[in-house]
Order: structure tokens, then sequence, then C-alpha cells
């Protein structure tokens, strides 16, 4: 059964240290689910494991089947199994939505080999249908003036086409209104099987009433400070997050401290102000 | 006074580089070789006058100086290939009528240096979809001058691919005149090798005429390349639209000059531009100087130039869905400059364009 380890994981950005020692494993056919308020570090860890190269790793360790993800680029750890549903995916002009699928599943066959076209176009319509996207999608220009829902339910889409052994969604439900929610929810169970282990990344319950977690994490300064099961979810949701905060120790959860905002009154000049005049 | 004279022709076969793009897509075409017609497709197309520039300078010797008089370019190459000419057509599209089928142009230097002159006629309330393919065969100096006349009401969509060599220089000047209501639209794919200097005036002559210039561009190894296009408003409520696009790679430099110029008294004219840029390698080098040269206060107008490498965010969205960084910076380039490959309507030319990009972006 796949394995994917995240040990004592330390990473850090332009100098700042946004996480201080992630331990989590998840074993295939597991859902995990991470929880938290703003700018504790959630996004991050699922951009450290994708490998994004804003961020570097100081310590620590993510193995995949005991192979060391670190080491591997971005590409190869895609082929290897790991996949990142982003939050803010890039929108790539000129580039349509089937021929970029169609090149990612090529790149995961032996050299030389290509997929079947027809079955390609029969699986990729089926995959437009079960998530309610529109027909002309396969010809639109990847992510291009999608709305932000469009761009959700094409991240599942691209999931759904390269079936990865590890996936992460990352605020997946953000920006997705109730039916839309429903329909990445139902797609997102739909893919569950014992050979997928998912990762999901969220601020609301609400995720979770579509996609069950059969273990929930809560994630403070960087660090994941409790874990339990759903019945966390029911608390926070009624609760918030206070509680957690008394009992780990915590008064400010962010990574990075609340900056200052600077006050300017009104007729006054910024700029008078700023050169001490 | 315009010459033509005729080079000997000593082979009259289709070269074998032209052979495959003469597929199913294409119905209308006509394959020109140092100046002589050397095929062409069956069918008369109704309306439309297609002739060698020898052949028309005979038929239609009035028609073609009334142009000439009214457009008449001081630059020395445009002068040198009036006077020295030895490869053209004429395209005349008669008054109301509307050409269904793209026309394909395929103009084949082989033995000569290419002086070529391309002279396109659409009368009032015509439409036409032209497309046209060059290539050098042998290394050779190659100079072009095309004109354009798009009618009352008329509508030119005017595709150009150019594929020269390494060993060739090239100077293209294309001119374009546009009257009320009619609409000119350039796709300009520059993917040759050569030293290029390549000029595309449009002069906007009467109310609502209107035009589009978008040029697609890319650049390797040594080769150095400028692109002028200049949209002069002549008249009120007139639009113009440039649009650039480039690529440039190892050590060499690319160059956009993109000229909006509305004249005094030309009120509620529109002159956009937009310059988009995409450098390859630490030696390479590419310019955009968007201007706007306006005259008058009653006008909208707007011009920007984005110039950096490519877009780490793309480059990391794609990789992480397994493509290797040489895919996917390919993709992102192919798409990147696709904005003209969508002009070209025969999956051939389509793919004569693809494989340049590549070839000229191999060595990534």
């Amino acid at each position: 059964m796949a394995k994917l380890e995240i040990k004592n994981l330390h990473a850090e950005v332009e100098g700042n240290k946004i996480l201080r020692g992630v331990n989590l494993t998840i074993n295939g056919g597991e859902t995990h689910a991470i929880m938290g308020p703003n700018g504790t570090g959630k996004s991050t860890l699922a951009s450290v494991v994708m490998g994004h190269p804003k961020y570097t790793v100081t310590e620590g360790e993510i193995l995949l089947d005991g192979d060391n993800v670190l080491d591997m680029d971005v590409d190869e750890r895609a082929r290897a199994g790991l996949f990142l549903g982003m939050q803010a995916p890039a929108e790539v002009p000129g580039v349509t939505n089937s021929d970029f699928i169609k090149t990612a599943m090529n790149a995961r066959l032996e050299e030389g080999k290509k997929v079947k076209l027809f079955s390609f176009i029969k699986e990729y319509d089926k995959a437009v249908q079960d998530l309610k996207m529109n027909d002309d999608l396969p010809h639109r220009y990847l992510n291009e003036g999608f709305s932000g829902g469009e761009k959700k339910r094409n991240e599942i889409l691209q999931m759904k086409m390269l079936k990865p052994k590890f996936a992460i969604l990352d605020e997946i439900d953000s920006g997705l209104d109730v039916d839309a929610l429903k329909i990445v929810g139902e797609n997102v169970t739909g893919m569950k099987s014992d050979d997928l282990g998912l990762l999901l990344i969220t601020h609301y319950q609400r995720l979770l009433d579509y996609i069950s977690a059969d273990r929930v994490h809560v994630m403070m300064k960087g660090r994941l400070v409790k874990s339990g099961g759903m019945d966390i979810i029911e608390r926070i949701d009624s609760e918030g997050y206070d509680w957690i905060k008394q009992e780990v120790g915590i008064e400010d959860e962010r990574v990075l401290p609340k900056e200052d905002e600077e006050r300017t009154v009104l007729g006054t000049c910024a700029t008078k102000e700023a050169l001490d005049l | 006074m315009i010459h033509y004279t005729k080079n000997p022709l000593i082979d009259d076969s289709i070269p074998e580089n032209i052979q495959p793009l003469i597929d199913e897509d294409i119905t209308q075409f006509l394959i020109l070789k140092d100046g002589h017609i050397i095929g062409q497709s069956v069918d008369h197309i109704e309306g439309v006058y297609i002739e060698n520039f020898d052949e028309a300078l005979s038929q239609k010797r009035d028609l073609i100086e009334t142009l000439d008089n009214e457009h008449n370019n001081p630059a020395d190459s445009y002068q040198y290939v009036k006077d020295n000419a030895t490869s053209g057509l004429v395209i005349h599209v008669t008054k109301n009528t509307v050409v269904d089928d793209t026309l394909h142009v395929f103009v084949v230097q082989e033995e000569h240096d290419l002086v070529h002159n391309t002279i396109v006629v659409c009368d009032d309330n015509t439409e036409l979809n032209y497309i046209e393919y060059y290539v050098n065969n042998n290394p050779a100096s190659n100079n072009i001058v095309t004109q354009s006349f798009v009618g009352e009401n008329a509508r030119l969509s005017y595709t150009t691919v150019n594929q020269f060599d390494q060993k060739s220089v090239l100077n293209i000047i294309r001119n374009g005149r546009v009257k009320r209501y009619g609409e000119l639209t350039y796709n300009i794919a520059e993917v040759s090798d050569a030293l290029s200097d390549v000029t595309t005036n449009v002069q906007l002559i009467e109310p609502y005429a209107k035009s589009y210039v978008k040029t697609v561009a890319i650049t390797n190894q040594q080769q150095e390349a400028r692109f002028e296009q200049l949209v002069e408003h002549l008249a009120h409520h007139t639009e113009g639209y440039i649009e650039n696009y480039g690529v440039s790679s190892d050590t060499s430099a690319l160059v956009f000059e993109g000229i909006g110029k509305i004249h005094k008294h030309m009120k509620q004219s529109v002159a956009r531009q937009q310059n988009r840029g995409i450098v390859l390698s630490r030696k390479a080098r590419l310019d955009a100087n968007p201007l706007l040269l306006i005259d008058e206060y009653d006008v909208i107008a707007s011009h920007g130039a984005a110039i950096g490498k490519i877009d780490e965010e793309q480059l990391y969205y794609l990789m992480s869905r397994g493509l290797s960084k040489r895919n996917a910076e390919r993709l992102i380039i192919n798409g990147f400059l696709s904005p003209v490959l969508d002009a070209l309507d025969s999956d051939a030319l389509k793919s004569v364009f693809v494989n340049s990009v590549e070839r000229k972006t191999q060595d990534l």
C-alpha cells in the first residue's frame, strides 16, 4: 500500500520560517483533512510537498513509498503519483485544456508511447460531464478567463484524468457555490479507493459534509497541533478555534506576526508625512 | 513608373517543401517560383482576377498606376522593388464579391534573388481571406513589397508566414489602405532565421475604417530582426489595434516598433497597442517600443509592453502535472505565439509554424 510520510518538516519563504516541524503520515485509502485559521501554514505545506520553487526546506523529509520526495523535481513528483489541486491555478493562454492534459498523460507513459486518442476523448468527455462543465472546455485555453468555480472544477477534472496516488486539495471549496461544492464533493468521493490517499486543506467544515475524512488535523504556528476524528470539526464549527489555542497554549496562531497598520489622518498628505515635512 | 522583368525559369517542378502543404484543406491556391506561376488550383474564382505581375501590368496598368500614385512610399527599399521586381502577383477582387474559400499563395525563391511585389485590391463590398507563405531554397537577398487596398465596407484578412533561412537577408514592406467601413486584418507570423527588417504600414484613410495588426515573431541564434507596425489615422472615427508577441532566444535580438499615429482633427479615433515578450536566454534581447503619436484630444488610446522570462507560476503549474521542464516551456511558448496560429486554416501550414517554433527553441 502506498504511503506518504512527512517528518519534522521545516520550510521557509524569503527568510521567513513558515513550517516548523510538521509530522504527518497518510496511507493509501485514507482521507485526512487539515483545518486551521488563515496564515498558519496550511497552503505552504501543500506547496512544499509539490515542490513550489518559492519555498526552501530547511529540515525534515518527505517520503513517498520510502523514496525521498525532496530530491525530486516538481514534474518527477507528479509522475511519482503526487497531485496538488491548487488554490489559485495559473492561467496559460494559447494552451488548450485537452492538449495540456493529453501531454500530461503522455508524460506518464514510456518514451515513444502515447495515449490512444479515441479513448482519451471518451474519458475526457465523461469527466467534463461528471463535473457538469461546458462542452467547449477541451478547446478553451487552460484556466484563461475561468471563474473561480470553473478553475476549481478543472483541477478536479485533471485529477480524474491523471489518477494520482496521493492528492492534496488546497482549499478546493473556496469560491464554489453550494451546487458546485456538491459536484466537486461527489466527484472526489467517487474517486476514493484503497489506492488513493487524500489530503484536504480547508477553512470550513462544509467541504467535509461531502467528503468524509478519516482523520482531522488542526494547524497553528506552522505545526499540526491537534489531531482527531470528525468530532473535532463539529466543535470547531460551533466554538471556533479558541479552545484549541487554550489547550495547546497559543495566543497568536499565525506563523508571521501581524504587521502594524500604518495609518494616516485624512486631510494630511501621506507623501508629506513620509518625508517628515 | 513600375517596372517588371522576368527571370528565366530553370525548373518548373513544385519544390519538395511546398508539395506537402497542398493538402485537402487547401482548395484555392497558387504557386509562384522565381516569378513564374508553376501551379494553380483548377477552379476559377468568380469575380477574382489573379495574374502574374507582368501579365497584370499589360492588362491592368491603369489600375496599378492609379493605386501606386495614391500610395507612394518614399522608402528606398520600396522604390527598389518597384523598379526591379522580378516576381509578383496582382489579385483583384471585384466589387460585391465575397470569396468563401481562403486563397493560398506560395512564393518560392529558387535561383534568383527575390524581388517581389504583390498587390491585393479588394473593391467595395468584398471579402477575402488571403494566406501567403514565403520560402527560400537558396541563399538570397529577399525584398518584398505587398500592397493591400481595402475598399468601402470590404474585409481583407491577410495572413502571412515566412520562412527564410539563416543565409539570406529579408526586407519586407507591407502597405495597407482602408476606406470607409473597411476592415484590414494582418496576421503576421515571422518564423524566419534570416536577418530581417519588416515594416507593416496601415493607413486608415476614411471614417470608420478599422485595422488589426497582429504579429508573432521568434528569433534565435545570432539572428537580428526588427518589426515595425505603423497605423496611421487619417480620418475621424477610425480604429487601429496593434498586438505584438515575441520570443527571443540564444544571442538573438528582436525589436518591435509599434506606432499608433492619430493626426489632428481625427476625432473619436481609437489607437490601442499591446506588446508581450518572452526572453529565453541571458544573452538574448527583446525590445518593444510602443509609441503613440497623437495630435487630437478627443481620442481613445492605450499602449503597453510586458517582457520577461517564462512565467514561473505557469511553469510550476504545468510541471506539477508531470510535464518535464522542457515540455512545459515548449507548450507555454507555443501557446504564447498562438494568436496568429488560429488564422491559419490548414493543418499543414499550422504544423509548418509549430515546427518552426520548435526548431527555433530546440536548444532551450
